[in-house]
């Protein structure tokens, strides 16, 4: 999140898409009530169901899965139509006024400029601003038709390839945003085509239910007000799309058009599903990431300096303004870390041991891991709390994949489906025998049985001490990962290896280092100095071994070290701030200045600067987050200010102080993402009509499927019309709580919710049995025929949408008493991923529906 | 069922066989039991009658069984009695003469055979009201087992089951106040079977009668 | 809360007066449930559960989010479901947290004859006396809103308790506690009332819902637990909620009328007995007979 789940009761308008909070969330969403009787705030919610979220809504639109970006791009197109945007605000504070170079091409057809049907990628050097200085107020010579810019000469043996596009450090610009290539102008054409019309066609949203959610939802800027604020809310139901990334962009772009970014009760605010979802993606359980989300270095990179200056960006502005451009400070982020990694071993001379990094040549995200194990590359997999085979896509590909493996280790702390792959329905006691996979079962802790951090949707990072042993057994994580650590760096010793120098010089200082204790992984992750270091500013002094007060104090030159930078500050010579317990709200607005600590600095609204005026006045005085201090000539506040506090406003420092540019990014340019500088409606994967925008482009062009023999796909011609999503229930949590009786008690049973015109076509009445069947698996359970799900007209055709729960699987107390069918709701989607995130669509699917 | 009364060698008249006898006293027995436990629920001033009669929730456990016992006992004298409980011209005359029945003025009342009307009047009152208590009072033995839409038969039951029981209660008042006090001699009828004939002459004459002829018919 | 708050205020099937009768009415206390901020989540169910000792049993599904049909003697308190469709098209899921209203005049008492099994306390709690519980189930029917439920195994019956152990010791309900969205609040009925009113017209206000009001019902002298409704002038479409509840008429007939009727009736008859046999005395067998008919009958 932007901003944090106490700050949604400031709000007076909430967008709730994608997301089901209420179910999901219930101990968050109770903020969103706090809004709604507190403050009378509104509640729009658009979902393809009406969810228990819906409920409590003040408008309910329902939406074809999938169908996300048509319905945001309509707000968009409908807020500048209607003049309900934030001048001032989009002017400075986004890159609105940004000219794009020429060649640039919109998506009319459903390609952006540069597009290598091939290779299925484009080539992203058109989509960057153009250099130069202040266009404002000059006439611009009529454009030339759009010719696409010649392919770049491939590189001649020997010859170095062409130094990537790069961004130019002076921007051109037109303050009037007249200038038909600047980002406004792109941006209003761009969703010209998004007419109430073109998203009821798309979206099944009637029209005029459509202008009634966006004449609310805008009606915060009427006549320019800027004292209200708008939030976003969402979750996977806008990530699990082969555009997932873009849905969010698109959401963001809406927010910086109306000003809602920086402000209490705005933001763009991801609601993360599992209690340190947030902490796995901060400290880098991602394939592509490094801690902080640094960059991860590539074979191209040759040392150090190559990949620092590959990751580290330039600012890129117009002239006259600032911009903080702060992951410019990226050096001193990756030596930090690696000299938390590698310790001494970690020098100037050897580049702080880069070599000891892995380079990631390619994409190994989850699903490429499953086909790659699929295929006989993977091995063997470590299975810590991850169970792989309910979660898919295409759950019999992945028991597949496991019957090839050669050996799997599963830490749990119950028998779950992917340690008993082996036994699937459907596996035959020959099958059985023939499978040579080993399986280690670990019993691991529970959460209760932990002690440690966990880092919530608001950012923040909150320990928790052990409530009670493990039982038996089972063993604490760290100390797995430790003992299997040790003994194979004694193999390494005793028996060398093609490259053993990174496992060797390893940094593991703790005490005992079979029993890491998690406060002091946690004190490695803040980071200490490693010399004397002195800020000039203050004269405050870290000594060599002490804990650093924050990332401000980081160095490229080795004298400092620390696990994550973003964390730093997190666990200081004051001690351990995640720890602290303040309930202290001064302000009233939710902020709990000594509750746990945030990331960064503490700071709990992200570019808060943005909620001030250009002289560094609050938008809405009864909302102060942060605020220009003439006489103390700083910034100063009620929240932590997410800028540098001593830049006055007359510098005009941009307050989006991670972008290269300051500034807000309507347009994404270059390579930041795969599919194109603005989002773009694209089908689902598998679709029931052609993308009525362009019917020749239906998908995302740089959307990967998947190729094995495993990897199937239906079409409506296949018979398969309805359209089918899956999600989460708030007395069920993923796929362990059916071990449980309480929640076994509140949910006996999978169910499939269809609509009740569905089920009297298909002459099926409630808790009756019934089929759902993808091109890739069957999934049975009794229909919960509702009136939540109505039939929609998308694109002129009637088409059903149903939807199904994920929490039953093949092991449970039910599912061992045989008392359902035992399938895995993952059995039927496809195995097709997002081009930045590699989240699969396991939203917005097509089945057929059948009596079982 | 016929009557089986006869003359007896002894000079008296069997009136009541063994098995009608053992109806009577179960259905009398039980009867009481229900009264008791019935009382003591139907008045927080009786409540202490459930209490030393074993207890009020075991009371409230056997209440039911005796009523089953008692709607038994009630179905068999059905059987056996309803045809000499048939309405006759005399009971119509018997009506007119009740003043005179209730002042002691036997002579002034009709002649009548084996049972007066108002006797007749017993039997049928405890026979309809007996169904009325059985089927009031399965449900509520059972309320939760009638479903929450017919709620309404609830809400009869729990006014027709002490309705009828009053009704029983006014009969059995009279019928123990004929029994002991007013018509010397019943009780030992229904406990031996027999009585006088100048019993049977005062307050039967016609049934005596009856019971003479075929007699000497027989001999 | 004081001792005061635990002063019986009705005794069921006792004879005599009760001792706290009279009492103020500042102890009432008061559950509200806002429906319109209600999410389903069924907390309140489990916390219910593990405060009062009951285990987790088996459930079917049944074309509904709701874990089962009714309460049951040992669910005291369960979220009823319901696909409401409004006049104007729109779509509601109306969730309503069912249990125990702790009516003023409770119909499980006045129906209940045994001996303080069913006590009201001065702060309005009416609480089941397992003790003293006879188990027929009189109660039953004599309430309005189908709360009390009998145990096959104990044999007596169960309900919601408004958390009375806990509310003595000055917590609050287990259900109130555990709600996420603070749907539920507890208090004095007066703050919880205002609270309610409060709400509703908020809701006319501002969220387009004309009809929104206080369920309070009056049939029953009030409830101590109260909701606030989108729409209260249709309360059945919140999983049954009766319009009008009362105490049975007939249950009120019997207890009261009837009562006195009968009881009238059967003194009088003992004492019209007692008076005829002073007067007329035993029959005899000595019939004088009119000289006519003693030859006719001897004829015959």
């Amino acid at each position: 999140m932007t901003n944090g789940w106490i700050d949604i009761k400031n709000t007076d308008m909430m967008l709730i898409m994608g997301g089901n909070p209420a179910e999901n969330h219930p101990c968050g969403f109770k903020w969103a009530i706090e809004a709604k009787r507190n403050r009378n705030a509104k509640m729009i919610v658009v979902d393809p169901r009406f969810t228990r979220t819906a409920s409590t809504a003040d408008l309910f639109l329902q939406i074809r899965a999938g169908a996300d970006i048509a319905f945001l791009g309509g707000l968009i197109n409908y807020a500048i139509a209607n003049d309900r945007i934030a001048k001032d605000y989009l002017l400075n504070y986004t890159n609105a006024a940004f000219v794009v170079k020429e060649g640039f091409k919109l998506p009319e057809d459903g390609l952006y400029s540069g597009f290598d049907p091939a290779a299925h990628t484009y080539d992203k050097s058109t989509w960057n601003y153009e250099e130069g200085g202040d266009l404002t107020g000059k006439a611009v010579a009529a454009e030339a038709p759009h010719k696409p810019a010649p392919a770049p000469a491939p590189a001649k043996p020997g010859q170095a390839p062409p130094a990537p596009p790069a961004l130019p450090p002076n921007v051109a610009h037109d303050l009037g945003l007249q200038h038909p290539r600047c980002v406004f102008q792109l941006l209003k054409k761009q969703y010209s085509r998004y007419t109430p019309e073109m998203v009821e066609r798309i979206t099944g949203i009637p029209k005029d239910q459509f202008l009634k959610a966006a004449d609310l939802f805008t009606s915060i800027r009427k006549n320019g007000d800027m004292k209200k604020a708008a939030t976003i809310i969402y979750a996977v139901g806008w990530t699990q799309h082969t555009y997932g990334t873009q849905i969010i962009r698109t959401a963001a772009m809406l927010q910086l058009l109306m000003g809602n970014v920086g402000r209490s009760g705005g933001g763009v605010n991801a609601l993360r599903g599992h209690s340190n979802i947030q902490g796995a993606t901060d400290m880098a359980g991602i394939f592509d990431n490094l801690p902080g989300y640094l960059k991860v270095p590539t074979p191209a990179d040759a040392d150090l300096a190559a990949y620092v200056k590959r990751i580290t960006p330039t600012s890129s502005k117009p002239g006259p303004w600032d911009s903080f451009n702060y992951w410019s400070n990226t050096p001193k982020f990756v030596t930090s870390f690696l000299k938390a990694m590698y310790g001494d071993a970690a020098t100037k001379q050897n580049g702080f041991a880069f070599d000891y990094l892995p380079k990631v040549d390619r994409n190994y995200s989850w699903t490429q891991i499953w086909d790659q194990m699929y295929r006989g590359t993977v091995k063997g997999l470590f299975a810590f709390g991850m169970n792989g085979v309910m979660i898919g896509p295409d759950t019999q590909k992945n028991i597949d994949a496991l019957k090839k493996a050669e050996w799997l280790v599963v830490g749990e702390i119950y028998p779950d489906e992917t340690s008993e792959f082996w036994r699937a329905p459907g596996t035959s006691a020959d099958e059985m025998r023939n499978i040579k996979t080993t399986v280690y079962r670990l019993p691991c802790a529970g959460f209760a049985e932990k002690d440690g951090s966990m880092t919530n949707s608001a950012r923040w990072l909150q320990w928790k001490n052990t409530a009670l042993p493990p039982p038996g057994d089972a063993r604490l994580d760290q100390d797995i990962i430790a003992q299997i650590f040790l003994r194979v760096r004694d193999l390494y010793k005793k028996d060398g290896g093609k490259f053993p120098d990174p496992i060797l010089n390893l940094t593991w200082p703790y005490i005992d280092p079979r029993h890491p204790a998690l406060s002091d992984v946690a004190k490695e992750i803040n980071g200490k100095a490693l010399a004397d270091l002195t800020d000039p500013a203050t004269q405050v002094t870290t000594k060599t071994g002490q804990q650093l007060p924050g990332f401000a104090w980081l160095k490229d030159d080795g004298t400092t070290s620390c696990g994550n930078w973003i964390y730093c500050g997190s666990w200081t010579e004051a001690g351990a701030q995640i720890q602290r317990r303040g309930t202290e709200d001064p302000s009233g607005l939710g902020i709990y200045p000594n509750w746990a600590w945030s990331w960064p600095a503490n700071r709990r609204v992200l570019y808060n600067r943005a909620s001030c005026d250009l002289d560094g006045k609050p938008w809405d005085p009864q909302r102060r987050q942060v605020w220009w201090n003439e006489a103390a000539q700083k910034w100063v506040g009620n929240d932590v200010p997410d800028f540098k506090p001593d830049s006055p406003p007359k510098d005009h420092l941009g307050p989006f102080i991670m972008n290269p540019e300051g500034v807000g990014r309507l347009f994404v340019p270059l390579g930041a993402l795969a599919d194109g500088p603005f989002p773009e409606h694209y089908e689902p994967f598998e679709s029931p009509i052609a993308n009525p925008l362009h019917p020749n482009q239906s998908n995302n062009p740089v959307v990967k499927k998947l190729t094995t023999a495993a990897d199937k796909f239906g079409t409506p011609a296949d018979g398969f019309t309805v359209v089918c999503t899956t999600y989460r229930l708030t007395e069920q949590y993923h796929y362990w709580t059916k071990n449980n009786p309480m929640n076994v008690q509140l949910i006996p049973e999978p169910f499939i919710e269809i609509p009740v015109e569905l089920a009297d076509d298909m002459g099926v009445r409630g808790t009756e049995k019934i089929k759902v069947t993808s091109a890739r698996g069957t999934y049975v359970a009794k229909a919960f025929v509702t009136r939540r799900i109505k039939p929609m007209m998308i694109d002129g055709k009637k088409v059903y949408q149903i939807g199904l729960p994920i929490h039953q699987g093949f092991r449970g107390i039910a599912e061992d008493e045989e008392r359902n069918a035992r399938t895995p709701a993952n059995l039927l989607s496809p195995t097709v991923i997002d081009p930045n995130a590699y989240t699969p669509e396991f939203k917005g699917f097509l089945v057929k529906v059948e009596k079982a | 069922m016929k009557d089986e009364a006869r003359l007896l060698p002894n000079g008296r008249i069997l009136r009541y066989t063994f098995v009608e006898r053992l109806m009577h006293w179960l259905s009398a027995l039980s009867y009481v039991y229900l009264l008791l436990t019935g009382l003591a629920f139907w008045s927080p001033w009786l409540f202490w009658i459930a209490v030393v009669l074993g207890g009020a929730t075991i009371s409230r456990e056997l209440h039911p069984w005796a009523g089953l016992l008692f709607v038994a006992a009630t179905f068999w004298m059905y059987r056996t009695w309803a045809d000499q409980m048939r309405e006759t011209e005399v009971d119509k005359e018997w009506w007119r003469a009740l003043p005179h029945y209730i002042r002691n003025e036997d002579e002034l009342v009709p002649k009548i055979g084996k049972y007066n009307a108002g006797q007749k009047s017993l039997f049928w009152g405890f026979f309809w009201c007996g169904i009325a208590l059985l089927v009031s009072g399965v449900i509520l033995w059972f309320p939760q087992q009638v479903p929450w839409s017919l709620r309404f038969l609830r809400y009869l039951a729990v006014i027709v089951h002490p309705v009828a029981a009053l009704l029983t209660i006014a009969l059995f008042m009279i019928h123990l106040y004929m029994g002991l006090a007013i018509e010397g001699g019943a009780l030992h009828s229904m406990v031996r079977g027999d009585v006088s004939k100048a019993w049977a002459r005062a307050f039967h004459r016609l049934w005596y009668e009856k019971v003479l002829n075929e007699s000497t018919s027989r001999k | 809360m004081s001792q005061a708050t635990t002063e019986i205020r009705r005794i069921s099937g006792h004879a005599g007066s009760v001792p706290g009768e009279g009492f103020s009415r500042d102890y009432d206390v008061c559950k509200l449930i806002d429906t319109t901020t209600c999410i389903g989540c069924k907390a309140c169910e489990v916390a219910c559960l593990e405060w009062n000792g009951y285990s987790f049993t088996e459930t079917t599904f049944d074309n509904s989010y709701q874990t089962m049909p009714e309460t049951q003697w040992n669910y005291w308190n369960l979220i009823k479901f319901n696909e409401h469709e409004r006049e104007d098209g729109s779509m509601q899921l109306l969730m309503r947290k069912d249990q125990c209203m702790h009516c003023e005049e409770p119909g499980c008492l006045a129906a209940c004859p045994a001996d303080g099994a069913i006590v009201q306390y001065a702060n309005g709690i009416v609480d089941f006396q397992q003790d003293q519980c006879i188990g027929c189930g009189y109660c039953i029917t004599g309430c309005p809103f189908n709360i009390p439920k009998f145990s096959p195994t104990a044999r007596k019956v169960f309900k919601c308790t408004l958390c009375n152990d806990r509310v003595t010791q000055g917590l609050e309900p287990a259900c109130i506690k555990s709600c996420p969205t603070g749907c539920l609040h507890f208090g004095s009925k007066t703050d919880m009332k205002e609270l309610a009113e409060n709400r509703a017209a908020q809701l006319r206000e501002h969220s387009g819902f004309a009809n929104a009001g206080v369920y309070d019902p009056a049939g029953v002298g009030g409830t101590h637990v109260i909701y606030v409704l989108h729409d209260a002038t249709n309360p059945e479409a919140y999983g049954g909620l009766p319009k009008n509840p009362t105490i049975p008429l007939t249950v009120r007939l019997w207890k009261m009328p009837l009562k006195w009727l009968g009881n009238f009736a059967i003194v009088g008859g003992l004492v019209g007995l007692a008076v005829h046999y002073l007067r007329y005395g035993t029959k005899t067998e000595e019939v004088e007979e009119p000289p006519e008919q003693a030859e006719q009958g001897a004829k015959r």
